[in-house]
């Protein structure tokens, strides 16, 4: 069971995500799409509903929802119809939003989830119900200023930014299953370059709709809606909260009301926003003043030849073609610069799994180390492929190797070059070798012993010694064969 | 017996934000009540089979090119506001909740 | 002070020869304008320092040898419903007190680009709700035959303007005929386009897919030239036309031999039609038939639905492209709200007159759960309907002729309590507008002292045979020549 699924009751979940698009202007206005400006220094007519003016749809927001429609294998509609959602409030302008409802863009798609089942588990796939275009509303401004005070600011830099609205089946069966979703949904967002999805940005957000029913039983149960998440984990343990209450109040013999809820990640409880006795009335109808989407089929094969290859499709090509182990394949398509990093220097060093090795190990700790994306390092594959010939050859130790590592990532720079800047040069002499192979043993004397008498792994702590009295420059084959050799021997 | 009585009227006020004294509520409900009444005429049209018109004359779909104008003069955007600080717009207190419908 | 009733034509030769000046023509525009003010209430504002000025450059260009188009230094007005930078725009509601737009409509812009000068903003019902002008915070505009009566609406500001000799021509805007009418009560030409093709951008919105900006003018040439001049693909407008604006001038040749008139029967029902209007209407059909024009009898089955349809498509779109005036970005905002609904519900009820929340309720109504497949969906699709009327007539005729009303200018407080009565005058307008089709009215006689009108209407994107035919029926007889009496 994973985390977070509860003992008595199936746990229904579904998740509905607006993800912010990437484009230089809003959705039905040519005012900028800014972040961080002061209040309505982005705005244009349009985003201020004055009397007279009219919504223009941005040619790229159809592109990027076409893409990602196509990357969740949705079905494209050749005809969709944006529609007016009526109703008031101070950060939508118009008094509606223009969103889609009977026909939106697409429907019916999937995305794959690994791991949902257990780490080993086949990846499952999670129903996607629907994907429309519509339009994000300003923001209310809730200043320290302007707490205790009978008023609020608005700001409509945000109105009209583009939004996709993902929504997807009930298929999910956790919190934790709820935030693989999310995360793989992430992923392909980026992976398509269609929105940066960053969460703590409100390019990502997430509501989560969870009823409980008891096992076996088909219909749903009294499903309540969770808003304003900000992040995975609250997304997560908001989802455990609300499961709780709603077990409690059924396991009484109460019912669950319909209702939004919010989520208090200090108390960590959930608490009615609003009850939902009756439904919004939002008298969806066609916007009148826009055309109806119509697509011809050449427009969405052109947006399908442009995407890029997907990381499931990545993943599974990395372990066919460059035999990598399912988790590792995973793992380097995490990001597309990851991946692509990967595929380059692979093919500029020649073994894909040692590159896996490196890059899995050593650059993923100096990145976390560094806080840093690869997209954000000086590092080439070229680089890395270099750096990794050199222990190849025997030039450098491994060891010599990982501390040039942090280097190459902030500065970039020549690896043969920066190895003999800073003296890393492999010892390979001889005598050098020897003379710390003897002091060594004769310090260890007990440990030379314990080896001598068929305790093999004792080898390994001696030549760690060696390596440390050589500066970890000495080639550790050719230490590892002289400390044997003089082991078996030396007589005690 | 009236199509549209004083409650549904109130019900509908309040979705569109308007306020009605009790003597024009019960003025409007007996004029929506005619109007309504007059409209039932439809009722008696066949429209099986009839695609509702989405626009009188059909046109392609427009699409504009993404690209950002600058954006209004920030002076302007809130010039005609009734209330105002700096350049952001001020209205009553918003509570949590109050939003949608 | 002396009245413009010269054609934009003439004006324009005079300004072209010089014998008068931009200057002048704004001038009396304006006097007589201010002139008119108490007796007609055209106006709901005017900018005169502006127009002066704006008047002295089109002399300036003219001087220079330079005019922007022939148009150059024509006074015109616009409908109170039409933004222009720098300018109040109110749609005669209190709600919209206050109100200065930062930019200007793209039918205005043309004409500014033209030379023309806006001299001010005319009266209307408000957010052009109303067949009669008497829905306006400022008051009614009386009509310039007879003061006791009204000019029509809602454009009934512009078509007295035009038919008082204040402004040679004057923008309107149309949803179910609030130029045709206007303009048959006034005695004067009004068209309304093929929707889609005058931008929309800058129109105050009140019913998306009904409204259109037309015309007013005294002659069927002015008004192709105007369309002319306003017409054309705005890509601000998502609904306008891919088509640049039409060629209209070289197709008023006054000849309409072989030209098919058709007469729809169901326009021609005795009942509730004033005798008078259907003698007037027959006589111009005559003189069509003389002139060459075949007339023939056609059937547009749907016409008594058209009313009930389009209240109920007009009040839906109305009361969502109302929802934006809410006191929080511009306008009038109630004072001493306690919350933000209170807020919302006191500038709302307090900013709106009656027949505009009339319509709000009954569009947000019409739009609501429940009843939205029976009314709003029903109403579209018997529109479809009505659309395939017009599109088979158009195969047995080349223009369709009907009275524009069917009445003459009613007094003033004649239908104010009678909310139905009022919809129900706009019986020959409102099919055009659903079908998206061209219409005009043109003066066709006088009837008890007032103007009678005849409405054209045309296939989609049909304006040069419209106006060809308005032209022709202009060069035979002379009533565009009658002018209003006893006026100051």
């Amino acid at each position: 069971m994973s985390g977070g699924a509860h003992p008595r009751f199936e746990v229904v979940i579904g998740l509905e995500v607006h993800t912010q698009l990437r484009t230089e202007s809003k959705l039905f206005s040519p005012a900028p799409v800014s972040y961080g400006r002061p209040p309505n220094h982005s705005v244009h007519p349009i985003c201020l509903a004055l009397p007279g003016v009219l919504p223009a749809l941005n040619a790229r927001a159809v592109e990027l929802a076409i893409r990602t429609a196509l990357a969740t294998h949705c079905k494209v509609h050749t005809r969709s119809v944006f529609a007016r959602k009526n109703y008031f409030y101070p950060d939508l302008p118009k008094g509606y939003q223009i969103s889609q409802y009977e026909e939106p863009i697409a429907t019916g798609g999937w995305i794959e989830v690994a791991g949902l089942d257990g780490a080993d588990a086949p990846v499952r796939r999670v129903g996607l119900t629907r994907i429309h275009m519509e339009e994000d509303a300003g923001k209310s401004i809730h200043d320290a200023a302007l707490i205790g005070s009978d008023v609020t600011h608005i700001d409509l830099n945000r109105a009209g930014i583009p939004l996709l609205e993902i929504v997807s089946e009930p298929d999910l069966r956790s919190p934790s299953e709820a935030a693989a979703y999310l995360r793989t949904l992430r992923q392909i967002l980026r992976y398509i370059d269609v929105s940066d999805a960053d969460m703590e940005k409100g390019h990502f957000r997430c509501d989560a709709n969870v009823s409980l029913r008891r096992p076996g039983a088909t219909a749903l149960g009294t499903r309540t809606e969770l808003k304003n998440l900000n992040s995975f984990r609250h997304v997560e343990m908001a989802l455990e909260a609300e499961i709780e209450r709603q077990a409690e109040v059924l396991e009484r013999g109460g019912r669950v009301q319909q209702a939004t809820m919010a989520f208090d990640p200090a108390t960590r409880r959930t608490r009615v926003l609003r009850l939902k006795e009756n439904a919004d009335d939002y008298r969806y109808f066609p916007d009148p003043d826009l055309i109806p989407l119509l697509l011809s089929e050449q427009q969405v094969e052109r947006v399908r030849a442009s995407l890029p290859e997907l990381a499931e499709q990545k993943c599974a090509r990395f372990q066919r073609e460059h035999g990598l182990s399912p988790y590792d394949a995973q793992q380097l398509t995490g990001s597309r610069p990851l991946a692509d990093f990967f595929e380059k220097t692979a093919a500029a060093h020649g073994n894909p799994k040692a590159v896996a090795n490196w890059m899995l190990r050593d650059l993923r700790e100096t990145l976390a180390a560094l806080e840093l994306e690869i997209e954000a390092t000086r590092i080439t594959p070229q680089v890395l492929a270099a750096l990794m010939t050199l222990v190849d050859s025997g030039a450098t130790t491994a060891r010599s190797a990982r501390e040039l590592l942090p280097v190459l990532v902030r500065q970039g720079g020549d690896p043969a070059a920066l190895m003999r800047e800073r003296g890393l040069e492999a010892v390979s002499d001889a005598g050098v070798i020897e003379a710390a192979v003897a002091a060594v043993i004769a310090e260890n004397a007990e440990n030379a012993e314990r080896y001598r008498n068929g305790e093999e792994k004792v080898l390994n702590f001696l030549m760690g010694q060696v390596m440390r009295r050589t500066g970890g420059k000495a080639s550790p084959a050719s230490v590892r064969e002289l400390l044997a050799r003089k082991l078996a021997g030396k007589s005690s | 017996m009236a199509r549209i009585t004083r409650d549904e009227v109130a019900k509908v006020a309040a979705l569109a934000r308007l306020s009605l004294g009790d003597e024009t509520a019960e003025r409007m409900a007996s004029e929506l009540d005619q109007i309504l009444e007059y409209v039932q005429t439809l009722s008696q049209v066949d429209t099986t089979d009839v695609e509702p018109t989405a626009h009188a004359i059909p046109l392609p779909t427009p699409l504009r090119e993404d690209r950002a104008f600058p954006p209004l003069d920030p002076e302007l955007a809130v010039a005609n506001a009734p209330e105002r600080e700096g350049s952001a717009f001020v209205v009553p207190k918003v509570i949590e909740g109050d939003e949608e419908g | 002070m002396s009245a413009v009733f010269e054609t934009l034509s003439e004006l324009s030769h005079k300004l072209a020869s010089g014998e008068v000046s931009a200057v002048e023509l704004a001038t009396a525009a304006l006097a007589r304008a201010e002139a008119t003010q108490s007796t007609l209430h055209a106006f709901a504002g005017l900018r005169p320092d502006r127009a002066r000025a704006e008047a002295a450059q089109a002399d300036a260009r003219r001087r220079r040898g330079e005019p922007r188009s022939p148009f150059d230094g024509i006074p015109i007005a616009i409908k109170d419903n039409m933004v222009q930078t720098g300018e109040p725009t109110t749609c005669a509601s209190r709600i919209l007190e206050g109100f200065v737009s930062p930019y200007t409509a793209t039918a205005v812009a043309r004409l500014e680009q033209a030379g023309a000068v806006v001299i001010g903003r005319t009266n209307m019902d408000e957010f052009a709700m109303g067949s009669s002008t008497e829905h306006s915070r400022s008051g009614p505009t009386r009509n310039p035959w007879r003061l006791a009566n009204t000019p029509g609406g809602s454009s009934g500001g512009s078509a007295a303007a035009v038919a008082a000799g204040i402004v040679p021509a004057a923008l309107g805007s149309d949803t179910g005929g609030s130029i045709r009418q206007p303009a048959s009560f006034c005695g004067v030409v009004g068209i309304k386009p093929t929707y889609g093709r005058v931008s929309r951008w800058g129109l105050v919105a009140f019913a998306s897919s009904l409204d259109q900006i037309g015309v007013f003018t005294r002659s069927a040439r002015d008004a192709a030239g105007l369309l002319e001049l306003i017409s054309g693909h705005d890509p601000f407008d998502s609904t306008s036309i891919p088509e640049p604006a039409p060629e209209l001038r070289p197709a008023l040749d006054g000849d309409v031999t072989g030209l098919v008139v058709g007469l729809p029967k169901e326009y021609f029902l005795p009942a509730g039609v004033d005798p008078g209007v259907l003698a007037a209407v027959r006589d111009a059909m005559a003189e069509l038939e003389r002139a060459g024009a075949k007339v023939r009898e056609i059937s547009l089955p749907h016409t008594r639905y058209a009313i009930a349809t389009y209240y109920l498509i007009a009040t839906a779109e109305a009361s969502s492209n109302l929802a934006r005036y809410d006191g929080v970005r511009y306008g009038r905002r109630a004072s001493g709200a306690r919350n933000l609904t209170e807020m919302y519900e006191r500038t709302r009820s307090e900013g709106f007159g009656e027949e505009v929340k009339r319509r709000i309720l009954l569009g947000t109504y019409v739009l609501s759960a429940g009843y939205y497949d029976a009314y709003y969906r029903k109403a579209q699709q018997v529109r479809t309907l009505l659309r395939g009327d017009f599109e088979r007539a158009f195969g047995a005729c080349d223009v369709i002729v009907t009275p524009t009303s069917p009445e003459v200018a009613f007094e003033l407080g004649a239908k104010t309590s009678d909310p139905l009565a009022m919809y129900l005058s706009d019986i020959y307008t409102v099919s055009a507008n659903l079908a998206g089709i061209p219409g005009v009215s043109i003066p066709c006689g006088m009837l008890r002292g007032l103007p009678v009108g005849l409405q054209l209407l045309g296939p989609a994107l049909g304006e040069a045979v419209l106006l060809r035919v308005a032209d022709a029926f202009e060069r035979r007889t002379s009533h565009q020549a009658r002018r209003p009496e006893g006026l100051p």
